[in-house]
């Protein structure tokens, strides 16, 4: 007799391993029907269990069906549900498999589906197709299962179709441009918003600064009237215009009463002070006063020569020491 | 700079007609010390054809630089001395019949002179009053049904004193305002009081005045100050002064808005300007600045403007209204 056999021809191990199924098999009953039929290489594999959760279920709930198949460990199995339209009334949502070891050479695999059941009554689950396959991938065997479990499905009362009613679907929305047309509008408005503030306030600040500085107030005033001298203004006006920058400036700069004085009060007070530049203010002060009170008409070339003048005397007061 | 030819030629002219007021001060100051002021401004209503009102309490020698003046300027002087019994007759003249024709004949009054002196003109009732303003104002007399003019030039220089009300009648404010000017004669200076003391106690006697001035002088330099050339923006300055006075809160100045009742008549303006061209010819110019404004401005205005109560409680004159006036208002 060759060694590692029965009297019967069959190996010990493989002997061993027949009475171990037939001894799972009784100690673990199948739940469902156990829709088996054995042949050939798969002899030795059972499909252990089918079961369904639960077994009784609205239209559109979703029931967990679960086949457990245990095989040899030299052994790869996978399992194929129909296509979408033979699987009517089911559908599936999602699958997802595991396997466990049962014992030294015997594993389990774990094959659950998510399916959405529609219809109603007594449906029965759908058929299956288990693929056995050796280690390296090369199919053994493709055998078909009918399962016998069911699920019973109940019919929708009118209040549960309501709340089960399909959601209306989205609508894709019209692009917003009164929304981004209002937004440009807030951003473009602040930024000019802020533009004008920042303007003011630079303004402020240089306003501010002439209103310290009399002297660069005053000869900025200068330079616009001599510009305006050249653009055509009428000497006379022109001599006018001096006047009354020179009576503020002496007024800010020496602190005198200039703008409600006459030319006489003006003298008085500067000559008090003992300001260096005392003839060439005064002078200018009563050329101004001819030509605003005698009807004196002096040329351009006069009218710049005492804007110049002017420049002079307040920069030399700036610099001076008064 | 080319200056208006006819300003230059007239220049010129005052500078040569106002010689004659030298030598008048020259004159006057020989008798008066101080007062130099009022005597300026005697000058001025002289060439500008206006009166005066001296305020100032007695013994300033306001009768004395009156009757000076006059005789300096070689002109007819007359004093009227004011009374309560006076009556209009006693001023302007009246009828008096002559036996020899059996005829009522006018005989004019003591305002037929060239420089009157009202002399505390307060103290005669209304009446008088009236018939003295209506001569300085018409400058006519109408004596019975004839009508006389009188002597050019005409001038009326009325007193009042400051201190003393009681039987007085007050020159109602219609009255006041026909006097261009009303001058306050102050005390005179420490020095100058010791030099008065001097001279009246060193000789006993005035100084003989000599006039120096005809008619003629007094006449071509009138003509000459009426050439005078006066800037629009000087006429403007004029302008905003009085009628800074009557709405005080326009020209920024609300503070005097309450103290102000009533301000400066447009009679004012022509005052101040006629009295602004008297300045300026004083000053040997032929045009006004707004200096010569300012020099006359509180004896032009100060009898206009009617204190309101409030500045009567708080004891505020019209001068200062004028100095608020006269700092705020900007000069051209």
């Amino acid at each position: 007799m060759k060694e590692g056999t029965d009297h019967t021809g069959i190996p010990v191990h493989a002997a061993a391993l027949l009475l171990a199924l037939l001894f799972t098999a009784v100690c673990f009953p199948l739940r469902a029907n156990p829709a088996v039929s054995s042949s050939k290489v798969s002899e030795v594999l059972i499909v252990s269990g089918v079961s369904v959760e639960p077994d009784s279920l609205y239209a559109g709930e979703r029931a967990i069906f679960v086949v457990r198949v245990q095989r040899p460990e030299s052994t790869l199995v996978s399992i194929e549900l129909p296509d979408s339209s033979a699987l009517d009334p089911f559908y599936l949502v999602a699958q997802k498999q595991s396997s466990m070891r049962l014992s030294a050479g015997l594993a389990e695999e774990r094959f659950e589906f998510e399916l959405a059941v529609f219809g109603s009554g007594i449906q029965p689950l759908p058929g299956f197709v288990l693929v056995f396959r050796d280690t390296e991938g090369h199919p053994l065997e493709r055998r078909e299962h009918r399962s016998l479990a069911s699920v019973f499905v109940k019919r929708l009362a009118p209040s549960g179709m309501l709340e089960l009613r399909p959601l209306k679907p989205p609508v894709n929305p019209d692009f917003p441009f009164p929304i981004l047309t209002a937004m440009l509008l807030a951003v473009f408005g602040t930024a000019g918003a802020v533009l004008l503030v920042l303007f003011l306030i630079k303004r402020k600040i240089r306003l501010f600064a002439e209103t310290l500085d009399p002297a660069e107030d005053a000869r900025r005033k200068l330079r616009k009237l001599r510009n305006h001298l050249s653009a055509g203004l009428p000497p006379a006006e022109c001599y006018a215009d001096l006047s009354a920058v020179m009576r503020e400036y002496l007024e800010r700069h020496y602190h005198i009463r200039a703008l409600e004085a006459v030319t006489q009060e003006i003298e008085r007070d500067l000559r008090k002070l003992g300001v260096s530049s005392f003839d060439a203010i005064m002078n200018l002060l009563r050329q101004a006063d001819l030509v605003k009170f005698a009807d004196s008409r002096p040329t351009a070339e006069e009218a710049r020569s005492s804007t110049r003048q002017a420049e002079e005397i307040v920069s030399s007061g700036r610099d001076g020491s008064e | 700079m080319q200056h208006a030819a006819g300003l230059e030629e007239l220049g010129r002219d005052i500078r040569e007609a106002s010689r004659f007021l030298e030598r008048a001060e020259e004159q006057i100051s020989s008798r008066i010390i101080g007062q130099k002021e009022v005597v300026h401004r005697v000058f001025i209503a002289l060439l500008a054809g206006g009166h005066i009102l001296l305020e100032g309490v007695p013994g300033l020698a306001k009768t004395l630089i009156v009757r000076t003046f006059a005789a300096a300027m070689n002109l007819q002087f007359q004093r009227i001395q004011f009374t309560p019994d006076m009556l209009p007759a006693d001023l302007v003249g009246t009828m008096v019949y002559s036996p020899k024709d059996m005829e009522f004949h006018p005989r004019q009054g003591p305002l037929f002179a060239n420089v009157i002196l009202a002399d505390e003109i307060n103290r005669s009732p209304a009446k008088v009053q009236s018939a003295l303003l209506e001569a300085m104002q018409e400058k006519q007399v109408t004596i019975g049904s004839s009508t006389f003019p009188l002597p050019e030039p005409f001038m009326v220089l009325a007193t009042q004193n400051p201190i003393e009300h009681e039987g007085t009648y007050l020159l109602p404010e219609a009255q006041i305002d026909r006097f261009m000017m009303k001058v306050i004669v102050g005390y005179p200076s420490y020095d100058e009081e010791l030099e008065i003391m001097q001279l009246a106690a060193a000789s006993g006697t005035m100084p003989e005045v000599k006039p120096v001035v005809d008619a003629g002088d007094i006449a071509g330099a009138r003509r000459l100050v009426d050439r005078i050339y006066v800037d629009p923006r000087v006429q403007r300055y004029i302008v905003d002064l009085v009628v800074a006075t009557r709405n005080p809160a326009g020209h920024g100045l609300a503070s005097l808005a309450s103290m102000i009742e009533y301000g400066a008549s447009p009679r004012a303006s022509i005052f101040l300007l006629l009295a602004a061209k008297a300045h300026a010819f004083l000053q040997h110019r032929a045009y006004i600045t707004p200096e010569d404004v300012k020099a006359i401005a509180y004896e032009t205005l100060r009898h206009r403007i009617i204190p309101g109560y409030e500045a009567e409680a708080d004891n505020i004159k019209t001068d200062d209204f004028i100095r608020e006036i006269l700092q705020h208002i900007q000069v051209p």
